[in-house]
């Protein structure tokens, strides 16, 4: 359920999109996913299949690009994160690895629609 | 239309884009940098940035306007998340009035459990859901006279994966495990302790029974989560419940990528906090 709420939210950004540009179909969606969510590819692809059925985006490809978590520090430091060492080597450390305070995550919670590809303008659009 | 790439950005993609694909053309989206709300009618591109907005809204909903701290405790089936909330209305300072959002896939066993309380109650029921989201919250605390409140407690789905995507809006997340989980349990859900400002390790009492190390969780949280504070609680015998409160009390003390800190820097709740002082 969680990644069909998720997918429901990009379609609905891509075909807004489309529609403003007058655009009647949708070629391709690129995603940028986070990996320090809950979310899958697969099942994002899964549920963006099923629901862009009898929308403009019913062919589209979709595409996915893994985001690597980024952090930054009030210290200053800033960089992508390291495994936890150690305890789980999938989850990115929020150890600053200067002064050893708490960091923010910067990168790595996206889970973005970044771009559509739609049809050339027509003429009558120039 | 006022998207962000139209600023400069889009000229040198659709450059670089476009010889390539001729029949096609390109339309990226902006990025939302530093939680800024969306172009006027353009949908969130950003499926998560907009639920953490979503939260921010309910909390200012929550804190700002209502001066209600609220708490949210998720964690799994099972976790004693409702035995906690109801040790801590118990608890309760005199003259402290209290709420309960109970979220749960069905049913009203935990409703009726915190109505014996003597408190309003929500009963949020998802359906299919795993999670509760911020517009469930928002149409729960609707039912709440927020006026008359100072503390809300929301119980979340019980859970260990989803939610921990899904901010709601509150003050504070507590995240709950119990020892009966398996002392293995924080490092098999390291985002859901990230994405939390305060782990209860529950049951307590009987971790020798379960062949539980307590130290280990611990060490987990504090690996996985730095500077989240840990407290061990038995909701059972009480043990912990009253620094649990303390905790509750101080407010969010580091967030390290929730919306609070992003977005909100934590002024609601603070707000909340010097109302009841």
């Amino acid at each position: 359920m969680h990644e069909l709420t998720a997918a429901n939210r990009l379609l609905e950004a891509a075909l807004e999109a489309a529609s403003e540009r007058n655009a009647g179909r949708i070629d391709r969606l690129t995603v940028e996913l986070g990996t320090a969510t809950h979310l899958t590819a697969d099942q994002l692809r899964f549920c963006l299949d099923a629901i862009t059925e009898g929308t403009a985006a019913a062919e589209a490809t979709v595409e996915f690009d893994r985001v690597e978590p980024a952090g930054a520090c009030e210290c200053g430091w800033s960089g992508p994160t390291e495994p936890i060492d150690g305890v789980v080597p999938d989850a990115p450390s929020l150890r600053c690895p200067d002064c050893g305070r708490r960091l923010s995550l910067r990168a790595g919670r996206e889970c973005r629609l970044s771009a559509i590809e739609i049809p050339e303008r027509t003429e009558t659009e120039q | 239309m006022r998207h962000a790439p139209k600023r400069g950005v889009d000229a040198t993609l659709r450059n670089a884009v476009e010889p390539i694909l001729s029949a096609v053309r390109a339309h990226r989206f902006g990025h939302g940098e530093g939680g800024s709300a969306p172009s006027d009618g353009e949908a969130e591109a950003d499926v998560l940035a907009a639920v953490e907005r979503e939260a921010a809204a309910v909390h200012k909903r929550l804190a700002r306007d209502g001066g209600v701290f609220a708490a949210e405790f998720l964690g799994a089936t099972g976790s004693g998340k409702t035995a906690l909330v109801e040790a801590l209305l118990d608890r309760r300072p005199d003259g402290e009035r209290a709420a309960v959002i109970a979220g749960d896939v069905a049913g009203d066993d935990d409703a009726t459990r915190y109505r014996s309380h003597g408190v309003p109650v929500v009963d949020v029921t998802t359906g299919t859901d795993c999670h509760l989201d911020p517009a469930r919250v928002g149409r729960a605390i609707d039912e709440l006279d927020l006026g008359g409140l100072d503390r809300l407690f929301v119980e979340n789905v019980g859970n260990m994966v989803c939610p921990a995507d899904f901010p709601l809006g509150a003050s504070l997340r507590v995240v709950v495990v119990s020892v009966t989980e398996g002392d293995d349990v924080v490092r098999k859900h390291p985002l859901v302790f990230q994405a939390c400002d305060l782990v209860v390790i529950n049951k307590t009492d009987i971790a020798g029974a379960v062949g539980a190390d307590v130290a280990r969780m611990r060490e987990d949280a504090r690996a996985i989560a730095p500077e989240t504070p840990v407290v061990a609680t038995s909701a059972e015998t009480g043990a912990g419940i009253d620094r649990l409160r303390r905790l509750l009390d101080r407010g969010p003390e580091s967030h390290g990528d929730g919306y609070d800190h992003d977005h909100d820097h934590g002024s609601g709740a603070n707000r909340a906090d010097e109302r009841r002082r």
